[in-house]
């Protein structure tokens, strides 16, 4: 077998042990039994490791780092979301109800690669085969697959919270008063209300329910996304370091240059939401959901419907 | 205006001041700015694409004219982008200089003693066996081992440490302003060009040279540099299935005397720099050179830079054939000659009996297919090959290193000689001088914005009270940010006061306020 045939037979086995993965996780969320969690987090790992292969084989076959199109961006966004998630939501957040959310992410990704921009290996384009496109991508799909966890996790925190407060209307102990803009008694007046309170108007997390408590998927969303940020942030200025390099000129409004600037704006919206007094909580988080459906419109759209320089699927 | 509105005139001005000072018009700003730049990516826009903002306007009768209006097709050149943009930075400085102000009044200030201890959300008491005095000095070096900034006042202690976040946030929210200047400044004395060099060949960098491919900023001042650049020779390499693999000028640059000075091979990616000229690599074409003379007088001398045409659907770009023209003003009436170049008779053969279309991506025995017009020349520039207004008279074709004679009709006898088929290269050249400022303000986003998202500020207030026999440590606390990972670290320190056996008393008010 040669290094391109094992590279699509890993790419195969990745899709479907995420479908096996994703279909536990969504059992655990129904039955709540430890084995069935456990089963779907070691598939889920055999699936990294399968999409691992796939990676490293294709960069082995292609003889260049295996980031260089579409196809092999996605291969990586599915590697890093699902990685992301366990690494970061279910080990070190302890939240163990993303994981399935973040699976079919994953597939969807991965199929969707397989159906609309499927490229055999091969070499790049001049215009790719640079020192800063290499750093430019690597942050680019780091951050966006932080982002995208953000994103379900805030999905998710919106759909728990309107349970939440639906919980409270019937019957339970009356919400408390929005916290936006809450500043703790004992800090001085002047300081900024932490941009972690989520400021939401459940006062304990309730047992129960599919989802993890509202606070803390929102928590868990703040977190991702502030991390995902800076890291956002240099894949665009690496970006104009590239397109000053290729084209002599660091900035042009091309659609790709466009669509990062505007989710990097809304994800800046979204944390200024964070520390301003009655966007916490829900405003801030529908922001959120926009920066994440601009990213996918950065993602997808830009590369397959508007043109631009940017636009080397075909790469 | 009269005396009595003016009082009025400044309130809403303080009104506008005070708005524009708040963190949630800055947030509404931010967001409307997106969506301008949405309208700018989903529109043609004229700057890049003047003749799709043409078609949009012929099949959008309601919808054109209003966009056009609204300056959708030039968003980010239009009045309202630029007023976002303007008042997101007055709105910026509105809220920088009060925090700045106030984060330079806390460097310099120490931290403040508490009057309670023990109202703060993080409370602990441990009794230690020493005098209150070193106790409090125990406790202030464990605090500055922990990297707190420390005010002893007796036995007090009071302490505090992630200034860095505030710091940080300002850093990245100034960079804003050194990208503007940086960008303002660039754009504004630099130009960007295009210059067109066939091998063998010398373009000087004057404003004529550039041939209406010039775009200047709006302060520039005018400066050209009259530096030569020699194409000594341009490459283009192709694997077997006719992906490229590299396209490379080797270039001799010239002082404005033209003395030497130095070489350079400019690729794509690899920008070559010239008393502050950059030279990208963009494109690349086929120049014949082509020697045309009328009954022996030499009427025309050099390399023709031909453009290919656009290739249909489905049929690579390397399989057309290249198109230019050879214009004659000294006879009357004007003479041009239109030109088709193969450069591999090979492709034209193929093309000309299986009707299959082959890319050409070396020369191979060049091939041209010319004809001849007469009449009155409307463009004489040499890029254009229109004829309207020409009558063709006839046509020939010859190879390289051929020469071919055809009698144009009460004119004489024109003979074309085709000599030898050299490359050009299309390079943008551009002058920018914020560069430097634009990467500086990059890097000062990024080296501000860490601190400002993952610092926390915590304070910690430790006071000592003598015991019969010891020391009864009062320690308090609290962290504005990262809660739950202060609550280790106030653990440790509490630890770390009165060691693994002190007796410790922990205590934590929980509840929201
Ligand atoms: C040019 C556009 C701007 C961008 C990209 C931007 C970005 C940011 C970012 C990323 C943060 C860190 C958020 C955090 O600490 O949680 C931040 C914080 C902050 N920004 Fe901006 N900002 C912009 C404009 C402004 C303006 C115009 C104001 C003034 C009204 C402002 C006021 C603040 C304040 C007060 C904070 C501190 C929040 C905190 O520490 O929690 N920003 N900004």
């Amino acid at each position: 077998m040669n290094w391109a045939r094992i590279s699509s037979v890993a790419f195969d086995l990745t899709i479907w042990l995420y479908l096996g993965a994703m279909v536990l996780s969504f059992a655990y969320l129904a039955v709540r039994a430890e084995a069935l969690r456990v089963t779907a987090l070691a598939v889920a790992i055999a699936g990294v490791a399968a999409n691992l292969v796939s990676i490293v084989a294709r960069g082995l076959a292609a003889d260049r780092v295996p980031w260089g199109n579409m196809f092999e961006y996605s291969t990586v966004l599915a590697f890093l979301v699902v990685a992301g998630t366990i690494v970061l939501v279910e080990g070190a957040a302890k939240i163990k109800t993303l994981t399935g959310f973040a699976l079919m992410f994953a597939v969807l990704t991965l199929a969707i690669a397989a159906m609309f921009f499927p490229v055999a290996p091969s070499p790049l384009q001049p215009a790719l085969n640079s020192y800063w496109i290499k750093i430019h991508v690597v942050a680019a799909i780091t951050g966006s697959s932080l982002f995208a966890i953000g994103g379900i996790a805030t999905i998710l925190f919106l759909v728990k919270d309107r349970s939440e407060r639906r919980a409270l209307a019937s019957g339970g102990p009356p919400p408390a008063p929005i916290m936006g803009g809450a500043v703790e008694l004992d800090a001085p007046h002047d300081l900024l209300s932490d941009p972690e309170d989520p400021g939401i108007s459940t006062p304990e997390p309730k047992r129960g329910g599919v989802l993890p408590s509202a606070a803390a998927l929102d928590r868990v969303a703040y977190r991702v996304i502030a991390f995902a940020f800076p890291i956002w942030t240099f894949a665009v200025i690496a970006g104009g370091i590239w397109a000053q390099e290729a084209w002599g000129r660091y900035w042009g409004w091309d659609p790709k240059e466009t669509w990062s600037f505007v989710t990097w704006t809304i994800f800046a919206g979204y944390l200024h939401a964070r520390s301003t007094a009655g966007w916490k909580g829900r405003r801030a988080a529908v922001i959120a959901v926009v920066g994440f459906v601009s990213l996918l419109i950065t993602y997808y759209a830009v590369n397959l419907w508007i043109v631009g320089l940017h636009s080397y699927k075909l790469g | 205006m009269t005396t009595s509105s003016a009082p009025s005139v400044r309130r809403s001005v303080a009104m506008v001041w005070r708005s524009l000072r708040s963190m949630r018009t800055a947030l509404i700003l931010l967001l409307v700015l997106a969506a301008g730049a949405v309208i700018g990516s989903l529109l043609p826009q004229i700057p890049n694409s003047p003749e799709r903002v043409g078609r949009y306007l012929a099949d959008h009768g309601l919808w054109g004219p209003l966009f056009l209006r609204a300056g959708f097709f030039d968003v980010y050149g239009s009045w309202w982008f630029v007023l976002i943009t303007t008042l997101l930075f007055v709105s910026l400085a509105a809220c920088l200089l009060p925090r700045t102000r106030a984060l330079l009044r806390g460097l310099r200030q120490r931290p403040v003693q508490a009057r309670e201890v023990d109202g703060f959300r993080h409370f602990a008491e441990v009794t230690v066996d020493s005098g209150p005095e070193p106790a409090a000095s125990a406790a202030e070096r464990l605090l500055r081992r922990r990297w707190y900034r420390v005010a002893r006042e007796g036995t007090s202690v009071a302490a505090e440490k992630g200034l860095f976040r505030e710091t940080g946030s300002l850093l990245f929210h100034w960079a804003f302003f050194l990208l503007l200047v940086g960008v303002i400044v660039g754009k504004g004395t630099g130009f960007t060009g295009r210059a067109v060099v066939t091998e063998g060949e010398t373009f000087v960098d004057a404003r004529p040279n550039y041939a209406g491919q010039l775009r200047t900023g709006r302060y520039f001042g005018g400066g050209f540099t009259g530096v030569g650049l020699e194409l000594v020779d341009f490459e283009d390499r192709y694997r077997r299935n006719g992906q490229p693999v590299d396209f490379v000028s080797r270039v001799r640059f010239l002082d404005p005397e033209g003395r030497p000075a130095g070489t350079e091979a400019i690729r794509v990616n690899h920008p070559a720099e010239v008393e502050g000229l950059r030279f990208f690599q963009e494109g690349f074409g086929w120049a014949p050179v082509v020697d045309a003379t009328i009954d022996g007088e030499p009427l025309w001398s050099s390399p023709i830079e031909m453009t290919r045409d656009q290739a249909p659907p489905d049929v690579p770009a390397t399989a057309m054939p290249w198109r230019g023209a050879i214009k004659l003003t000294a006879p009357e009436p004007d003479v041009m000659v239109t030109l088709e170049l193969w450069p591999d008779y090979r492709a034209f053969a193929t093309s000309q009996f299986t009707g299959r279309p082959v890319p050409m991506l070396v020369q191979f025995d060049p091939y041209i297919r010319y004809a001849v017009h007469v009449g009155e020349l409307r463009d004489p520039s040499r890029a254009s090959t229109d004829t309207t207004g020409l009558r063709r008279v006839g046509g020939g074709d010859l190879h390289a290193a051929d020469t071919s004679t055809f009698d144009v009709p009460g004119l004489g006898s024109l003979e074309l000689s085709f000599s030898e088929l050299r490359q050009y290269s299309v390079f943008l050249v551009s002058r920018d001088v914020g560069i430097p400022l634009v990467l500086a303000a990059g890097i000062l986003v990024l080296v501000g914005l860490i601190p400002a998202l993952f610092v926390s500020r915590r304070k910690v207030w430790i006071r000592a009270e003598g015991l019969a026999g010891g020391t009864r440590l009062k320690v308090g606390g609290f962290a504005l940010q990262r809660k739950d990972s202060f609550e280790e670290e106030f653990d440790r320190i509490v630890q770390g006061l009165g060691g693994a056996d002190a007796a410790v008393r922990p205590h934590e008010r929980v509840g929201t306020p």
